[in-house]
C-alpha cells in the first residue's frame, strides 16, 4: 500500500518534472518549430550577383539620371560612352544566361522529383535519372544558342539600319544646305549688280556737272583758292556719290543677312523634319525587327524536341512521365520566354540609348528613366524567383528534419530552429 | 506488486513522460494558422468596395485641384490637404470598414472554432501551419452576420513588435533622422561630382562607388549597433515571455502576442 503511494507519488514528481521542462523557449527539446533567414539565404543563391548587380545598376542610373547635366559630349566620350553600353548589353545578355541556366537546373529537379514519385507509384522503382536526362533536350543552352543567333542577327541588321539612317540624314542636310548656298549666292549677286547700277546712275545724275567742273580745272589761268574751290566741289560730288552708294550697300548687307538667318532657319527645319522622319522609319523598322526576334524565339523554343521516354516502361508509366515532360518543358519554356523578354527590354532601351547617342533618335530622352524601370521589374522578378527558391528548400528541410511549421521574415527567434544553414546548403549546391 | 516490478514500471513511465514532453510542445504548435490575404481581397465585394474608392477619389482629385488653385498660403494649402486626405479616409472607413469588419469577425470564429493562437499572412509561413483561408471566406460570403467569438485567442507562443513603433524610441528615431539627413547631403555632394565629370563613365562609376562605400560605412558605424541593440532586446523579452519567434505586426493577422511596449521599455 505504501509502496503504491510512492509510486504514484513518485510519477506525479516525474510529470510535474516534464511540465517544468517543456516550456522553455531556447530549450533544444522544442522542436517542431523553425525559421529561415531569407535575406542571408539569399545571399547564397547562385544568382546572388546577377541579383546585385541590378541593384547597382538601378542605384547607379538613379543617381546619374538625378544629376545628369546637359554637358556637350565630345567625339572621344561618345565612343567611351558607347563602349559603356556595350559592357552593360554584354552584362545584360550573361546575366539572361545565368538565369536561364538556373531556371534549367530548377525545373530539372523538380521534374525528376515529380518522375521518382511517379515511378515509384508506378513500382517502378525511384531512379528518375534516366527519363530526366531526357529532359536535357530543353536546356539552356539551347535556348541561348537560338537567343544569342538571334540577337546578333538583331545586332547586325541594327548597326546597317543606324549607318543607313546617318547617310541618308548627312545626304539630306547636305543637299538642302547646297539648296541654301545657292539662295545665298543667287541674292549677293542680284545686290551687288543692284549696287553696281545705283553707282552707274548716281554718277550718270552728275556726269555734266563732273565734266563742267573738271573742264575748268583744266584751265591754267586760275588762281589757288579758285582751283581749291573747283577741287573741292569735285570731291563733294564724289563723296556723295560714294555716300548713296555705301548707304545702299549697308541696306543690302542687312537684308542679306536676314535672309542668311532666315535661309539658315529654314534649312534647320527642313533637315529636323527629314531627319525625325527617317528616324520614325529606323525605329519602326528596329521595333518591327525587335517584334520578329521575340516571336522568331518563342516559336524556336516552342518548337524544341520531345524528351524521349525510355521505351521498356509500361504504357501507361510512358503516358504519365509523357505528361509530366510536357507540363514541365511547358512551365520552362514560358518561364525561358519570360527572361528573354526581360533581357530583349533591357536591350531595347540600350539600344534607343546607343541610338541617341549617335543621333539616330533624338527623341530618345527617358530611355534611361525607362531603363531604370525595367530593371527594377527584373530585379523584383528575379527577388521573388530566388525566394521561391529559398522556400521550396525550406519546405524539403522542414519535411527531412519532421517540423511542424517553418517561418520566414521573423525580426527576432529565442527559440525554434534556425534551418538556414541547411537551406543555404541545399541553394549552394545548385551551383554545382 | 514486487519492487522490481515497480522500479521497472516507474522507469518506463519517467521515460515515457520525457519522450512524451517534446512531443505535447509539438502538438501545441498546431495552433498556427494563415490566411491568404490576396484571395480576401479578391471576392467580389473586396472588389467592388475598391471600384467605389478609385471612383471617389477619381472625383475628389479635380474638386482638389481647384480648391488647392486657391490655397494662397501654405498653411491654407495644409489645410486643404488635410480636408481631402479626411474625406478620402471618411469614404474609405464607410465602404471598406464592414467588409473588414466582417472579415476579422470571420477570421476570429474561424480561429477559436480550430483553436488557434495566432493567424499570419501566408507568404511568411513557408511550411506547416493550417489554411483557414477557404473556412473564412465561406463565413465571409455566407447569409446572416457574423458573430465573433466571445473567448479572445488562447496565449501564443509565436509574438509580435510593431516595428514602426519601435522606430519612435528617441534614441533610434534621433539615429535615423541624423543618418537622413547625413545621407541626402552625401547625395547632394555626389550629384555635384557626377556633373563635374563631364560624361567620363569611369569617373562617374568611382564617384558612385565611393557614394555607396560612403553610406554603407555610415550604416555600419551608425545604425548596426542599434539594430543589434533592439534585436538583443526583442529576444529578451520573448525569452522572458517563454516566446519562441517574435516576427512583424503587419505579417499577424490575427492573435500572438504583442511585445512592442515590453521591447520600447526595455529599449528606453
Amino acid at each position: 500500500m505504501r509502496l503504491s503511494r510512492a509510486a504514484a507519488a513518485l510519477l506525479a514528481l516525474l510529470a510535474l518534472g516534464a511540465c517544468a521542462h517543456q516550456l522553455k523557449p531556447d530549450d533544444p527539446n522544442v522542436r517542431g518549430i523553425g525559421y529561415v533567414r531569407v535575406e542571408d539565404a539569399i545571399k547564397k543563391h547562385p544568382l546572388y550577383p546577377q541579383l546585385s548587380q541590378l541593384q547597382d545598376s538601378i542605384d547607379a542610373l538613379n543617381l546619374k539620371a538625378l544629376g545628369a547635366a546637359a554637358v556637350p559630349r565630345t567625339a572621344a566620350q561618345i565612343a567611351q560612352e558607347t563602349q559603356e553600353l556595350n559592357r552593360e548589353l554584354k552584362a545584360a545578355q550573361d546575366r539572361a544566361n545565368s538565369i536561364l541556366r538556373q531556371k534549367q537546373l530548377d525545373y530539372q529537379q523538380r521534374e525528376q522529383a515529380a518522375i521518382r514519385a511517379a515511378l515509384a507509384a508506378a513500382g517502378q522503382g525511384t531512379d528518375g535519372s534516366a527519363p530526366v536526362s531526357a529532359m536535357q533536350n530543353v536546356t539552356a543552352s539551347q535556348a541561348q544558342q537560338v537567343t544569342a543567333q538571334a540577337n546578333a542577327d538583331f545586332e547586325a541588321y541594327q548597326k546597317s539600319v543606324i549607318d543607313q539612317d546617318n547617310a541618308a540624314v548627312r545626304q539630306i542636310s547636305g543637299q538642302l544646305s547646297a539648296r541654301a548656298d545657292t539662295a545665298y549666292r543667287q541674292r549677293a549677286t542680284q545686290l551687288q549688280e543692284k549696287e553696281s547700277q545705283l553707282g552707274l546712275e548716281v554718277s550718270q545724275q552728275d556726269a555734266a556737272k563732273r565734266l563742267d567742273l573738271r573742264m575748268k580745272l583744266g584751265n591754267l589761268a586760275m588762281s589757288d583758292a579758285q582751283r581749291k574751290q573747283y577741287r573741292d566741289q569735285l570731291a563733294a560730288l564724289d563723296a556723295r556719290e560714294a555716300a548713296v552708294v555705301d548707304a545702299q550697300r549697308k541696306k543690302d548687307q542687312q537684308e542679306l543677312s536676314a535672309y542668311q538667318q532666315q535661309l539658315r532657319a529654314q534649312t534647320s527645319q527642313q533637315i529636323n523634319a527629314q531627319a525625325a522622319k527617317i528616324h520614325a522609319d529606323t525605329q519602326a523598322k528596329l521595333q518591327a525587327r525587335r517584334n520578329e526576334v521575340s516571336r522568331q524565339v518563342a516559336s524556336q523554343l516552342q518548337g524544341l524536341q520531345p524528351a524521349a521516354i525510355p521505351s521498356n516502361l509500361p504504357a501507361a508509366t510512358r503516358g504519365k512521365l509523357e505528361q509530366i515532360d510536357k507540363q514541365f518543358k511547358s512551365q520552362f519554356q514560358a518561364d525561358a520566354q519570360k527572361t528573354i523578354e526581360e533581357y530583349q527590354s533591357t536591350k531595347s532601351d540600350l539600344d534607343a540609348q546607343y541610338a541617341a547617342l549617335h543621333g539616330a533618335d533624338g527623341a530618345a530622352t527617358g530611355a534611361a528613366n525607362k531603363q531604370v524601370a525595367s530593371l527594377q521589374r527584373q530585379r523584383d522578378d528575379l527577388y521573388n524567383r530566388m525566394v521561391d527558391q529559398v522556400k521550396r528548400d525550406a519546405q524539403t528541410v522542414a519535411a527531412k528534419r519532421g517540423l511542424q511549421v517553418v517561418f520566414i521574415s521573423v525580426v527576432a527567434a529565442p527559440g525554434g530552429i534556425d534551418l538556414t544553414d541547411d537551406v543555404e546548403k541545399d541553394i549552394e549546391s545548385l551551383q554545382q | 506488486m514486487d519492487i522490481r516490478k515497480l522500479t521497472r514500471l516507474l522507469a518506463a513511465a519517467a521515460i515515457l513522460t520525457f519522450i512524451a514532453a517534446p512531443v505535447a510542445i509539438a502538438a501545441d504548435l498546431t495552433d498556427v494558422g494563415y490566411i491568404d490575404q490576396a484571395a480576401i481581397g479578391a471576392l467580389p465585394q473586396f472588389q467592388k468596395a475598391n471600384a467605389q474608392i478609385a471612383q471617389y477619389k477619381g472625383q475628389l482629385d479635380p474638386q482638389f485641384a481647384a480648391a488647392m488653385k486657391g490655397a494662397k498660403s501654405q498653411a491654407d494649402q495644409q489645410r486643404v490637404q488635410a480636408e481631402f486626405q479626411q474625406k478620402f479616409v471618411t469614404r474609405q472607413r464607410q465602404v471598406l470598414g464592414p467588409l473588414f469588419a466582417r472579415a476579422q469577425a470571420a477570421i476570429a470564429q474561424v480561429s477559436s472554432n480550430r483553436r488557434l493562437s495566432v493567424i499570419v499572412d501566408k507568404r511568411i509561413l513557408v511550411f506547416g501551419g493550417q489554411d483557414i483561408t477557404k473556412d473564412v471566406i465561406d463565413l465571409v460570403d455566407g447569409p446572416g452576420p457574423v458573430v465573433p467569438p466571445v473567448a479572445t485567442p488562447g496565449p501564443s507562443s509565436i509574438g509580435f513588435v510593431d516595428q514602426t513603433q519601435i522606430d519612435q524610441v528617441p534614441k533610434l528615431k534621433s539615429a535615423n533622422d541624423d543618418f537622413n539627413t547625413w545621407a541626402a547631403n552625401q547625395r547632394t555632394q555626389a550629384l555635384k561630382e557626377m556633373q563635374g565629370a563631364k560624361n567620363d563613365p569611369k569617373k562617374e562609376q568611382q564617384i558612385f562607388a565611393d557614394y555607396q562605400k560612403k553610406l554603407t560605412d555610415q550604416q555600419q558605424k551608425v545604425l548596426k549597433p542599434l539594430v543589434d541593440q533592439t534585436r538583443d532586446a526583442m529576444s529578451k523579452v520573448a525569452g522572458q515571455k517563454h516566446l519562441i519567434l517574435v516576427i512583424d505586426r503587419s505579417d499577424v493577422i490575427y492573435g500572438g502576442t504583442d511585445i512592442t511596449k515590453d521591447v520600447q521599455d526595455a529599449l528606453k
